[in-house]
């Protein structure tokens, strides 16, 4: 198996040498080939329908075309590719009219929602790793629902050990909204701790009015608000590895409806002609 | 392979398929169902189990027993109810989409979204709008283009060129495959070959009925887009590219084509360009034509009047050296002679204006045949005239006399005439001597020019006209006088702005300060204007700097 290093080096360097060949031929054949632009258009076409066969391919995994792995390099590096191919043919200049400016603007979007994807599946996993601990994203909300049920079962316990209900109004007044649901995705993704700090404060702050059983039990359910930050923090950023597509998968197929549309429309205008 | 085996406390029960469209509406309580929704969403939960009738050896009824798995906790310490249902029932639940599920409604709206915006883009009232890729140049944006285009039948909008603008969706389809080259026609898309006339410049000739013309000698028509790129904004249409003419003229092929096509016509198809009320200077055309291969202005051939040291073939005889550098010419207004004093520009400053004697040569020249009376001069321009005013001579100076000196009396205008009448028979003799010393004597054989003046006005004394003109005698003797023939334009296969060129003196190019002879032909050879148009020297040096493709055509010309 080849290294990621490696991995990442043959696909720059294919992709820097297919970037100058393809900016070197467009000006060598540019004025020669009369064409020359619905030849880069062509192959612009033909990369982005290869680049979009990645998400059928991921479905029909028993076909031996390849791993998913050797696929993903290819999007990434052929994507890039297009930038190049998308340059040449619109000759690096920006189209003008509606439908030529939404096209670009479909292409644009798809392009940065493509960045974005490899920015953030390369810099989540770091940061997951970092933090600690790992969970299946689908078992995220079962889990957050365990954590609940510890965390009322620790509050309704101290009611019948002490008497008293300090622990469960804290619990009803501080921690259920915290505990109900998924909480602070935004400021997860900015690594803000503030939110959780707040909480934590807030507990230490009512162990001064605790015994030290209660206290105990105080200690085990900050434990898991710890656990349910953690939990939250995962949630945050694996969505994010999830949401980007859906942004970019959609806008794909909506640029390439559209640029049928502008294959057909620049045939049927020009007739043939240049 | 081999790393993808499930390890060997796998659970395959509790795997998460994040695939499947719809999740249990339990999972987020941590407890989903078993046998989670049906493909459609609906929940299928009955009980926790499916109790298992086992019938043990000699019983005859059996027993159900509970088969809810480990993993959910085992079987039951309730069991089966007695009819063999699970004691057990599960809230049914509303299941919710999975996340790659919704990606897909999203993706479905999405792509449903664009194509309805295409379908009212492409299908309603605002196609014209909507597809058009650029704003259109002025010459196609006017009133006139609409209404010749409404004249031939098309419209003022889109299908006044593109003839399937007006089709639906499925025409629109359909014109686009029948498109010559379509768009499966790979193999046309690399050809260097520039696109012939296709459907569309059928349109463009509608208008342009010569637009195919440049030399007779062309080989092969191309089509209008090949060089002309429309939608490319306001403004006039952007000129065509050098790449444009080196498809031919770089293309050896094609040239020995056109040479020797060239050869099979008459020379006389090559004269078609329209005078206009012009002087042309009509260079000979070469034996090949003007076949030879060029890439860029570097290797264009040097400019034929140059090349061939061609002659200006004026009979009019003239020195521009003498003009602009002999101390014996006058200053004019204050200045010494300059190229701007004769030659001046027309109202665009692209072109000079025509030379001519009542304009540029009177000031100095004017036609004093008798010393005694400068302000008595010959008619200019016509021989009949000349020959009418020398044989009425003593009316014409009663005539001078009375409205020039002031003589009103009869007897004293007598006087005048005669004494005048008597000099000028002294002088020359006799009237036949007058004139043709009026109309042969030339610098060497008439009197002696004396631009310094011999007169306040500082005019020249007249030394008759073959000074300036050729003249000959006819059979009967009557004079002759060649008019002179001074071409308008010298390089008619190209254009010059002098309005771009005004920072540069004229000497600078023109190199008259050293010209004698009419014969010279003073423009500047292409290594004078590569000084400035070549890449050295910052100037653009395409072909259409200086050349067009479509020159009008005598018989277009005159409809």
């Amino acid at each position: 198996m080849i290294s990621f290093n490696k991995q990442r080096w043959v696909g720059l360097v294919l992709f820097v040498l297919g970037s100058v060949l393809i900016v070197w031929l467009h000006a060598k054949c540019f004025g020669v080939v009369p064409k020359l632009a619905y030849l880069s258009g062509w192959v612009l076409f033909a990369v982005m329908l290869a680049l979009t066969f990645y998400n059928p391919r991921k479905k029909i995994s028993f076909l031996p075309l390849l791993s998913s792995e050797a696929w993903l390099q290819f999007h990434i590096y052929a994507g890039l590719l297009t930038g190049v191919l998308f340059l040449v043919h619109i000759n690096y200049k920006l189209p003008t009219g509606w439908f030529d400016d939404i096209l670009a603007s479909l292409y644009i979007l798809v392009m940065i929602s493509g960045f974005f994807g490899l920015f953030v599946s390369r810099a989540v996993p770091k940061r997951l790793t970092t933090r600690g601990g790992e969970v299946l994203f689908e078992r995220i909300p079962g889990i957050r629902r365990q954590l609940q049920d510890r965390v009322e079962t620790l509050a309704l316990q101290s009611v019948d050990q002490v008497k008293s209900s300090t622990i469960a109004d804290f619990y009803v007044r501080e921690l259920k909204y915290f505990f109900d649901g998924k909480r602070n995705l935004i400021a997860h993704w900015f690594e803000v701790r503030a939110p959780l700090n707040l909480l934590l404060n807030n507990i230490a702050d009512l162990n001064r009015y605790l015994n030290d059983s209660e206290r105990a039990t105080m200690d085990e359910i900050a434990t898991l608000v710890r656990q349910k930050d953690g939990l939250d923090y995962h949630y945050s950023l694996q969505l994010v590895i999830k949401l980007w597509l859906f942004v970019h998968i959609p806008l794909t197929y909506s640029l390439l409806l559209w640029t049928l549309a502008h294959i057909v429309l620049v045939f049927a205008f020009s007739g043939g002609a240049r | 392979m081999k790393e993808q085996l499930p390890s060997p406390d796998f659970n395959r029960y509790q795997y998460e398929r994040p695939n499947q469209n719809w999740i249990c509406g339990h999972a987020a309580e941590g407890k989903p169902c078993r046998i989670g929704p049906d493909s459609k969403g609906h929940c299928r939960a009955t009980y926790e189990c499916q109790p298992a009738l086992k019938v043990k050896p000699g019983e005859t009824k059996g027993r159900y027993e509970c088969t809810r798995p480990a993993e959910y906790g085992g079987p039951c310490s309730q069991g089966p109810l007695p009819g063999g249902t699970c004691c057990r029932p599960i809230t049914k639940c509303v299941p919710v989409r999975s996340l790659r599920s919704k990606r897909k409604v999203l993706t479905i709206c999405v792509v449903a979204f664009t194509a309805a915006v295409l379908l009212i883009g492409l299908c309603g009232p605002f196609r014209p709008g909507f597809v058009n890729p650029g704003r259109l140049s002025s010459q196609h944006s006017t009133a006139t283009f609409a209404k010749m285009a409404g004249a031939h039948g098309g419209g003022d909008t889109c299908v006044a060129c593109h003839g399937n603008a007006d089709a639906g969706p499925h025409g629109l389809v359909k014109a686009a495959f029948n498109a010559t080259p379509g768009p499966l026609q790979v193999r046309s898309l690399v050809s260097s070959q520039p696109p012939a006339m296709n459907a569309i410049d059928e349109n463009c000739e509608h208008c342009h009925v010569a637009h195919s013309f440049h030399e007779p000698n062309v080989v092969r028509a191309l089509s209008c887009s090949a060089c002309h790129r429309e939608h490319q904004g306001s403004g006039l249409m952007p000129k065509p590219a050098t790449a444009n003419c080196l498809f031919c003229h770089a293309n050896a092929e094609v040239m020995q084509a056109s040479l020797e096509l060239g050869k099979k016509l008459p020379a006389a198809d090559f004269d078609f360009r329209p005078a206009q009320g012009r002087v042309l200077f009509k260079a000979p055309r070469p034996e090949n034509g003007y076949t030879e291969l060029i890439h860029s202005f570097a290797d264009h051939p040097e400019f034929q009047v140059f090349a061939e040291k061609l002659k200006d073939p004026d009979t009019l005889k003239f020195n521009h050296q003498l003009h602009l550098a002999s101390p014996n010419i006058p200053q004019l207004n204050g200045h010494k002679l300059a190229c701007a004093d004769c030659h001046k520009p027309d109202a665009a400053g692209v072109y000079y204006l025509k030379i001519s004697y009542e304009e540029n040569c009177k000031v100095c020249h004017s036609l004093q045949f008798d010393l005694e009376n400068p302000g008595l001069r010959l008619p200019h321009g016509n021989v009949e005239h000349v020959r009418a005013f020398l044989r009425s001579l003593p009316e014409q100076y009663a005539d001078f006399g009375a409205k020039q000196k002031g003589i009103t009396g009869g007897a004293e205008l007598q006087q005048f005439v005669q004494t005048q009448m008597a000099q000028i028979r002294e002088h020359y003799g006799s009237g036949e001597e007058l004139e043709r010393r009026v109309f042969f004597s030339d610098a060497h054989t008439g009197p002696v020019t004396q631009v310094a003046g011999t007169d306040a006005t500082g005019a020249a004394r007249f030394p008759g006209c073959a000074y300036c003109h050729e003249v000959t005698s006819s059979a009967n003797g009557a004079p002759l006088v060649t008019a002179p023939v001074i071409p308008d334009r010298w390089l008619i296969r190209g254009q010059f702005d002098h309005s771009k060129h005004f920072k540069i003196a004229c000497t600078q190019c023109h190199d008259a300060e050293h010209s004698r002879e009419t014969a010279d032909v003073i423009l500047p050879g292409k290594a004078t204007c590569a000084e400035c148009h070549s890449p050295r020297g910052g100037v653009a040096s395409s072909c259409s700097t200086c050349h067009t493709f479509h020159s009008a055509r005598k018989d277009f010309a005159e409809r």
